[in-house]
């Protein structure tokens, strides 16, 4: 624990994290949820406005949603939870409380574990609650306007045991929480758009001693404003405390964090701290969850991230396949938009759905690169995100088949790779590598051989005497250029290795 | 043409309507579908949502307010093709027992004219149009007796079912976990007809209770009904709870004693066995439903601040305007009357972090206390809770022992003089409205289903002959014996609505007798 101190101050951080929840609908309403770009309070309905006579309706998605998150977090799901009203006055909220779950969170006692934290942390509760309106001030006019589009989404908060002691650590959870849960569908977590916000709790002890006072950091953004806010706050809360004398302490308060002066201020001290006179709401009454209901959930449920990464190194790794690889092909799954309600018969493959059908029967080094390296880079070249939709399977297949069967050359299959990609056909490759003229001699001339491969390697030593010269004088990589010539004289119709060794021989 | 006559209807019914005050707004041109209540024309309550007429809840803070939806109790009304003739004064949002707080003024008790006395609250617009007969049916709503009660007093038929089956989806909340929509009339059969097409599962309304339960509830009513159904009672068991005749009865209204002795000889005459029995937490049961009640309604009213909708009174120029809350308190506090303002007060307190084990958490306890009365002394189970895993909160019931209904007076008096209890000019003891909600909370604290009926009074008796099974009181000046109506109750065991309609008819029966 020492390598953590802060000389000699251990540092308590604990984390409460609100995430939206992926669902079409709002948590007790009908009403559809919204994106940023949706026209202010074009996205509610009476329920939402807080009309007399409406009543809430619990969304069933959004509950199987947050149990989806329960189950990743390996929390004990209580089979009888309740809401709560928490009652306050303020414009973001027009019915005046939020449906939250003050006394009887659903979800208890979970644990979070991450290789790169070093420690499981302790999920202390999940509760299901309701998002607020949004409320623009402008504070030239003394005006405020409210947009009820984002009211009553639904929302998890996900607290955590102080388990943390460094704003890295922090800072690791909060991402790694993140791809947890857009891997299993419960939100897409996207800090910049809001749909993920972190209140951190912070307090500095002398080892050995109690903890010290926290301070709540409020609605931080984003990881980078988490950890500078932590470290702020630590330097903070140390001025504090090492004051000569050491009678001070820190007053227990309520601080947001200021992205311009890069610090934390006070918002409210515990004084200020308001009477939310929670009270059970009378609506919803007791929300009970069967075992089998939960069973049901948990085999619905998308694999973890650290589940498939450690099936795939266990399944790949003899092949030739590395971690950064899986990596790699892991985070193209990570950065897809998260489908709603938890949809996983998505008609589109993830990237490693994609790769595992690829390579089955062929070299999952060789798939693999080809997807990582050539499928997408292209795509990236064409400013689009990786999807399994441009080129099928089957399609993915026979074009990688023709490679190891040497009906192609590897320049051959990117420029068909490329081809496929601009201008989608439904012709069958083998028939688009026909029409493009990709296909080997090899293939179509079975008399072409080394001696036509020897006259092309002549004439590209003839039409580049100074490149061949260097050659000769030892510059290998000069080889490249006569290589590149060959290519584009045959339209990347010879086989690139082949093509070297009879260089070098009529080189030396 | 049409048209015409139809606003005509409604100009006829405003007319009828001056001397009593009991409707806020008329259906200029009522339409009708066909369908099973064709005859009837129905009045609703100023607090269930009509997207044709404004919903005010007897409020200043809604009184141009307009619903966007009709209540799903309005929606199966029309689809059975009731006639809606408009809507009824109240006590601002259900809060009052007189129907004298309300922005559109007193409901006069159109019982007789030669006083001025109240119909009773908070439904009580809806008691006084049936009991005018300016429409045949009304629905109104009970949190705590505000069916029971203008029924009692104006002298009609008022029947506040099963909290669950009736939707709320749609009526303007109160107190969520007691809020019941009821049907007045002149006679049981006219509840009844109606009830049938509002009794149905909403799944707008998640206090809706599943088809199940209901059928289940049903059941067991009928097997009660067809104990003793035919010509005589023989197999009716009816509970007495002692408690429900507390001194302000004993001491002011001996009329409504000699009355409840008398049908009682009645019934047993009958066959029915009548029971003393003892519900012990009915003393505490009023201070539970003022907590619980004003608590609910305190964040229930936390929705008004003037900004989505409603009343909006600006802060003044040079106003503080950096609080929100302290921006909403202008409205908040001009937008609500008195009593309402008095309940959000002792509700916000009941709910503070200091107050909420000794109050509110205190009057749950309490509240189940008083279930657990009421499911003892009942020879049905309580289906509701039957099912429940936990055994502690199962509360044995008597089986054959219990009872299948329970009767007693629905009020403590007669409907009182409004010069007595309007406080336009001076502070009077506001107690007495309370101590007369006594009889009538527990039910609504238990969901159970009660139905006020008219009663005879002794004083419209023909003087009895000497020797007959009841006796009267010694010394007949009673101030209370006025003349004017009150109502008996039938309470039964949560979802036998039926059996305690059936019961309901039997009483009716014999006081026309």
């Amino acid at each position: 624990m020492s390598r953590w101190l802060v000389d000699g101050w251990q540092v308590i951080i604990g984390i409460e994290t609100h995430v939206q929840i992926r669902s079409s609908q709002k948590l007790f309403s009908r009403a559809p949820t919204s994106l940023l770009n949706d026209l202010p309070n074009s996205r509610y309905n009476a329920f939402d406005a807080a009309f007399p006579g409406t009543l809430p309706r619990l969304n069933k998605k959004c509950l199987d949603l947050a149990l989806r998150a329960a189950l990743a977090l390996d929390c004990s799901v209580n089979e009888r939870s309740s809401f709560d009203r928490k009652h306050y006055f303020y414009s973001d909220q027009p019915v005046g409380y939020q449906i939250t779950q003050h006394y009887s969170p659903f979800a208890v006692n979970g644990r979070f574990t991450s290789p790169k934290i070093g420690m499981p942390i302790r999920i202390k509760q999940i509760q299901l609650e309701q998002d607020t309106a949004k409320s623009v001030t402008n504070v030239r006019t003394r005006t405020s306007l409210i947009d009820l589009n984002r009211v009553g989404t639904g929302l998890l908060e996900i607290v955590t045991e102080p388990d943390f002691r460094t704003a890295d650590q922090a800072a690791e959870y909060a991402r790694s929480l993140q791809e947890l849960l857009r891997a299993v569908g419960v939100s897409d977590g996207n800090m910049e758009a809001g749909s993920m916000r972190c209140d951190v709790n912070v307090s500095l002890n002398r080892p050995g001693e109690p903890l010290g006072m926290r301070c709540e950091i409020k609605n931080i953004n984003s990881m980078k404003y988490m950890v500078a806010a932590i470290e702020y706050e630590i330097q903070r809360q140390r001025a504090i405390l090492e004051t000569p004398g050491h009678t001070q302490k820190v007053p227990q308060e309520t601080r947001g964090f200021d992205p311009d002066g890069w610090k934390t201020f006070k918002m409210r001290s515990k004084e200020d701290a308001p009477d939310y006179r929670y009270m059970p709401d009378p609506n919803l009454g007791i929300m009970v969850l069967s075992e089998k209901h939960i069973e049901a959930v948990r085999q619905a449920m998308p694999p973890l991230p650290a589940a498939t990464r450690s099936r795939l190194l266990q399944t790949y790794t003899s092949s030739g396949v590395n971690e950064n690889n899986i990596d790699v092909l892991m985070n193209l799954d990570a950065i897809q938009d998260v489908s709603y309600d938890g949809a996983t018969e998505d008609s589109s493959l993830g990237a490693v759905a994609y790769f595992e059908l690829c390579s089955k029967g062929r070299d999952p080094k060789f798939v693999l690169n080809w997807i990582i390296q050539d499928l997408c880079g292209q795509l990236s070249a064409l400013g689009k995100p990786f999807s399994s939709q441009y080129i099928p399977v089957a399609q993915m297949g026979i074009l990688l088949d023709l490679i190891t069967t040497k009906q192609m050359t590897r320049t051959s299959a990117k420029l068909l790779l490329k081809q496929m990609l601009v201008f989608p056909s439904d012709a069958t490759v083998r028939r688009l590598a026909e029409n493009m003229d990709l296909l080997s001699p090899v293939d179509r001339h079975p008399t072409l051989d080394d001696n036509n491969l020897r006259d092309i390697c002549k004439r590209a030593i003839d039409a580049l005497p100074s490149e061949a010269a260097a050659i000769r004088a030892g510059n290998e990589n000069v080889m490249n250029k006569l290589i590149g010539w060959i290519m584009r004289q045959t339209r990347g119709k010879v086989d690139v290795s082949r093509t070297y060794i009879i260089l070098k021989e009529l080189l030396h | 043409m049409l048209r015409r006559f139809a606003s005509n209807a409604a100009a006829s019914l405003r007319s009828k309507d001056a001397s009593f005050n009991a409707f806020v707004s008329f259906t200029d041109s009522p339409k009708t579908e066909n369908g099973p209540l064709n005859e009837i024309s129905i009045a609703l309550k100023d607090n269930i949502c009509t997207s044709g007429l404004p919903t005010t809840c007897g409020s200043a803070m809604l009184q141009d307010f307009r619903s966007p939806f009709d209540a799903t109790v309005v929606k199966l009304l029309k689809e059975a093709g009731a006639q809606i003739v408009g809507k009824t004064n109240c006590d601002e949002f259900g809060m009052g027992s007189l129907n004298i707080h309300s922005i559109h003024g007193p409901v006069i008790n159109p019982f007789r004219n030669d006083s001025r006395r109240a119909a009773g609250g908070s439904s009580g617009g809806s008691a006084a149009a049936v009991a005018a007969g300016l429409c045949d049916a009304a629905l109104g709503t009970d949190t705590g007796g505000s069916i029971r009660l203008p029924a009692s007093y104006c002298g009609v038929v008022g029947f506040k079912p099963s909290y669950g089956l009736v939707s709320r989806y749609g009526v303007v909340s109160y107190a969520d976990s007691l809020d019941t929509v009821g049907v007045l009339a002149q006679d049981v059969q006219k509840v009844q007809k109606v009830f049938q097409y509002i009794n149905k599962r909403d799944h707008n309304d998640p206090t809706s209770v599943g088809v199940r339960y209901r059928e289940k509830g049903r059941v067991l009513a009928m097997e009660s009904v067809q104990r003793w159904d035919g010509e005589s009672l023989k197999g009716l068991r009816v509970g007495i709870p002692q408690e429900y005749f507390p001194s302000e009865l004993t001491s002011t209204s001996s009329c409504i004693l000699s009355s409840i002795r008398r049908l009682l000889v009645q019934l047993r005459s009958l066959g029915a066995f009548i029971v003393p029995v003892s519900l012990p937490s009915t003393e505490y049961a009023l201070s539970a439903y003022y907590v619980i009640a004003s608590a609910e309604g305190s964040s229930c009213l936390s929705r008004y601040d003037g900004i989505q909708y409603g009343l909006r009174v600006p802060p003044p120029p040079g106003f503080d305007l950096t609080s929100t809350s302290k921006i909403y308190a202008h409205t908040r506090s001009q937008g609500f009357g008195r009593e309402v303002r008095k309940r959000i007060l002792l509700g916000t307190y009941a709910l503070s972090a200091d107050a909420f084990d000794n109050f509110f958490l205190q009057a749950q306890r309490v509240r189940q206390i008083v279930r657990n009365d009421f499911d003892r002394v009942f020879s049905i189970e309580n289906v509701l809770y039957s099912e429940m895993t936990s055994e502690e909160s199962k509360v044995e019931g008597p089986g054959v022992d219990g009872v299948d209904v329970l009767i007693h007076p629905s009020t403590i008096r007669t409907a009182p003089h409004l010069d007595n209890v309007s406080d336009a000019s001076r502070e009077r003891d506001t107690i007495q409205d309370y101590v007369q909600d006594v009889l009538t909370v527990p039910a609504s604290l238990s969901g159970l289903p009660a139905l006020s009926v008219p009663m005879q009074t002794s004083s419209s008796l023909t003087p009895s002959p000497p020797g007959k099974g009841y006796q009267e009181q010694a010394g007949g000046e009673d101030k209370n014996r006025d003349g004017w109506p009150i109502g008996v109750s039938i309470v039964g065991q949560w979802g036998t609505d039926e059996l305690v309609l059936r019961v309901g008819q039997v009483v009716e029966r014999l006081n026309q007798g």
